[in-house]
């Protein structure tokens, strides 16, 4: 009876999990990691990603540190796509899981305390990684508001 | 046969019991443009939300709240999946492409810090 429950709670809690993918619950320590390294390895595991083809674009000089337009775009078939920084005071941003039925074409207003460095990591269907880094200036921080 | 009668009254309360327990989300405004060209949709989504960091949230003796999760479904289908952390910008802007037609429904919903969801529907044009 209970084996019955326990499976039956086993079944709700997967159907949950295959129509979102959660890396708030599941990689939990991602998210509290102060630096992008310990962020990516929490998220990843230890990889050394490739340079690749993904076009990550912020203006050079943001104006409002408040709401930076990041964008990033590539054709690598990817399993999911996370966007790190390191201006404050935790690293990760923002992770997507990525379909079929979704163009891997995202952009995003993001918040940076100082001028800093964003990191792009793609985790590549073929189990590979791609990264792409770039740095910009902050002229108004974000985080003090 | 008994043990099968168990099971599915177990079966029951379950469904009974998650039904009550899955917090219901509550249907909000939120700005979104969704246009389909050549089978793909491109799509702006503006939510009203504070994002108050743990930093911000402690210099205004608030509590933090920031949206934890934002997805997106045309019926079973999920055309947007991200978890987010407390740097987006405040009332946060998202920008997405996925694979769709006109005329069907869009549904953006979004869970904050503490796990209330919160959604809004549109038509994709």
């Amino acid at each position: 009876m209970k084996k019955t429950m326990l499976t039956l709670v086993a079944v709700a809690a997967m159907t949950v999990s295959l129509s979102a993918t959660d890396y708030r619950a599941e990689k939990p320590d991602t998210w509290t990691a102060h630096d992008v390294p310990t962020a990516i390895k929490a998220l990843y595991g230890e990889i050394t990603p490739a340079d690749a083809a993904i076009k990550l674009k912020a203006p050079k000089v943001a104006s409002n540190g408040g709401a930076i337009p990041v964008s990033v775009k590539t054709d690598i078939p990817a399993k999911s796509i996370a966007i790190f920084q390191d201006a404050n005071p935790e690293a990760a941003v923002v992770v997507f899981a990525v379909t079929e039925d979704m163009v891997e074409d995202f952009a995003l207003k993001i918040k940076m305390k100082k001028s800093g460095t964003i990191t792009a990591i793609v985790e590549g269907k073929d189990g590979k990684f791609y990264s792409k880094k770039l740095t910009l200036e902050v002229a108004l921080g974000g985080c003090e508001g | 046969m008994k043990k099968l009668m168990l099971a599915l009254a177990s079966i029951a309360l379950m469904a009974t019991a998650t039904m009550a327990d899955a917090p219901a989300a509550t249907e909000v405004k939120m700005k979104i443009k969704a246009k389909e060209k050549n089978g793909v949709v491109k799509t702006k989504v503006s939510i009203s939300h504070a994002m108050l960091t743990y930093d911000q949230a402690k210099k205004k003796g608030k509590e933090a709240n920031f949206i934890t999760h934002i997805t997106a479904t045309v019926g079973d289908k999920v055309v947007y999946d991200a978890s987010t952390s407390q740097f987006l910008s405040k009332n946060p802007l998202i920008k997405f492409v996925f694979k769709g037609k006109k005329g069907d429904e869009l549904k953006i919903t979004y869970t904050q810090l503490k796990g209330e969801t919160f959604f809004a529907t549109k038509k994709i044009k």
